[in-house]
């Protein structure tokens, strides 16, 4: 990943210090986020609701 | 000390004091004698607490003696994961970062072990807030395997499951977001389970991740381990995830075999989706024999693939991680282990859109497993790949680690456990799964106690001194 978006990623997320300090590691997580998101097939069904769902009242 | 002793369950530990032929300050005293001995090797302690256990081993002996016994885990000790608060003592989570952080009060289900009348030991060593490990570079050493000090004992529970192997304790506490309590279990040749989501409270536990965490019981008996779940679970109505039920009893099927039982082999894991090791493969193979010819029916099922699950688990895991950790990540990143900075990163950078479609995928999922339930009465399946990695080969563990089939059931909530289905050509433990319908904890210890007794030797023990 290119190392000007890395910096501009890393600012977005309040990680200045972990990329000054630990930019290796910064990079590493950036790179298995992206793999990580690739390997979910989200549903194609607008309505599909998400798990767990919201339950009114439940778990006060 | 008799080595006998070390290895009593804690079933035979009840029966003995109720016979007045043990005491619980006698048994303790030799396990701590032991850990003392040993421990030094293992590090499945972070902090021993001798003084109150030994003190609570009293109490329960005069308990005891004037016939108030409260039940079968009175007198008996019990280890807990430091990540879980035990009033008193820091729950370092195994971190620099929490290194001064003392509980004001018990974690629920300590609270619950209080009563039944089990004696916590001390806090136990884990993967650095339960995800970063093994790891050197931390306030404490990472704990070894029994079986081979050179192994990992799996993780994140991973003193829960090596002192357990050793012989320190009969009972232990661990938690398990991805397989963290199967693991150890898995690689320390004992039994591990996780129970439905819901069953067991999680408050006052450090969360990982809050839709896929569970509290969970380490033992070296299917019937300990059933013990252990009567008296953590129940509803706790201050956890949001916790769910009024009526399941108890979870070892009253123990004894009633597994003649008519359907039982669904989950091959494509092992076979296709992550080709595990020919040992690891024989054994599976082994077990389905082993309850086909104790009666039960066996048949190949489909659910969605491992990659499937293991993508969900990341993505949600991740998400749900960084919510937690952020502040230190942005504050602190330095205090953390580099394997647990690197782990709790990734969380930064996946959209929230990603998080939601992941968890609206999960419900697809979940929907399959239970279609699978309407055929089948329990799973069976991998656990680990492979047996041990060589705890100070960071490729070979990096390599090996993410290799099992236990996170599909931190997914969708199943009841899952991991015991020893026979031992690799080096000695090293080789593990099955079982997974149940929801709220049907008792069913897998039914099936795990045939297993047990079919092809558990349990005179085999760790090449301790």
């Amino acid at each position: 990943m290119d190392e000007t978006l890395l910096a501009a990623l890393a600012k977005a997320a309040g990680l200045d210090k972990a990329w000054q300090d630990h930019p290796e590691d910064v990079a590493a997580a950036a790179a298995q986020a992206l793999n990580t998101a690739n390997a979910i097939q989200a549903p194609t069904d607008p309505a599909a609701e998400p798990w767990p769902p919201m339950r009114a009242g439940v778990g006060l | 000390m008799s080595t006998d002793l070390a290895y009593l369950s804690a079933a035979e530990a009840s029966r003995a004091f109720a016979a007045r032929t043990l005491s619980p300050v006698e048994l303790m005293q030799a396990l701590l004698a032991r850990i003392e001995r040993l421990d030094p090797q293992i590090n499945a302690f972070i902090r021993l607490d001798a003084e109150a256990a030994l003190a609570a081993a009293r109490a329960a002996e005069q308990e005891i003696t004037a016939g108030r016994i409260r039940g079968p885990l009175h007198g008996v000790p019990v280890g807990i994961k430091d990540i879980i608060d035990v009033a008193g003592l820091p729950t370092t989570c195994h971190s620099k970062i929490l290194l001064d952080n003392v509980a004001q009060q018990d974690a629920v289900v300590v609270q619950k072990l209080r009563q039944a009348g089990a004696i916590v030991m001390g806090k136990l060593s884990t993967h650095e807030f339960a995800i970063g490990g093994p790891s050197f570079d931390l306030p404490f050493p990472p704990a070894r395997n029994p079986w081979n000090r050179d192994h990992h004992p799996g993780g994140s529970s991973s003193g829960s499951g090596a002192g357990v192997a050793a012989g320190f304790f009969p009972l232990a506490l661990g938690t398990d977001t991805g397989g963290s309590v199967r693991n150890p279990a898995s690689a320390c040749g004992i039994v591990g389970h996780k129970p439905t989501y819901g069953l067991v409270s999680r408050r006052g536990v450090f969360p990982l991740s809050f839709t896929l965490d569970h509290v969970g019981p380490l033992t070296r008996t299917v019937a300990d381990n059933a013990l252990l779940l009567d008296a953590i679970a129940g509803h706790d109505p201050a956890d949001p995830g916790s769910t009024p039920t009526q399941a108890r009893y979870f070892g009253r099927f123990l004894d009633r075999g597994v003649r008519g039982l359907r039982i669904g082999f989950v091959r494509h894991f092992h076979e296709t989706d992550m080709p595990a090791d020919p040992e690891v493969t024989a054994a599976l193979e082994h077990v389905a024999r082993v309850l086909e010819a104790e009666g039960a029916e066996v048949r190949s099922v489909t659910l969605h693939s491992l990659g499937e699950f293991s993508g969900l688990n990341r993505v949600i895991l991740c998400s749900e991680a960084w919510s937690i950790h952020a502040p230190w990540l942005r504050s602190r990143p330095g205090d953390y282990g580099q394997l647990a900075r690197r782990r709790l990163l990734p969380g930064a950078f996946i959209p929230s859109g990603e998080y939601v479609g992941a968890q609206r995928r999960r419900l697809q999922v979940i929907a399959g497993v239970e279609d699978v339930f309407r055929d089948v009465d329990v799973l069976l399946c991998a656990s680990s790949m492979d047996p041990a990695s060589r705890i100070e080969d960071a490729e070979e563990t990096g390599r090996t680690y993410p290799r099992q089939a236990r996170l599909p059931f931190n997914v969708t909530g199943h009841p899952a456990l991991a015991m020893r289905s026979g031992f690799s050509r080096n000695g090293l433990p080789l593990s099955v799964q079982f997974v149940g319908r929801y709220f049907d904890d008792a069913t897998v210890f039914r099936v795990a106690a045939v297993c047990e007794k079919s092809m558990v030797d349990k005179t085999l023990r760790p090449p301790l001194m």
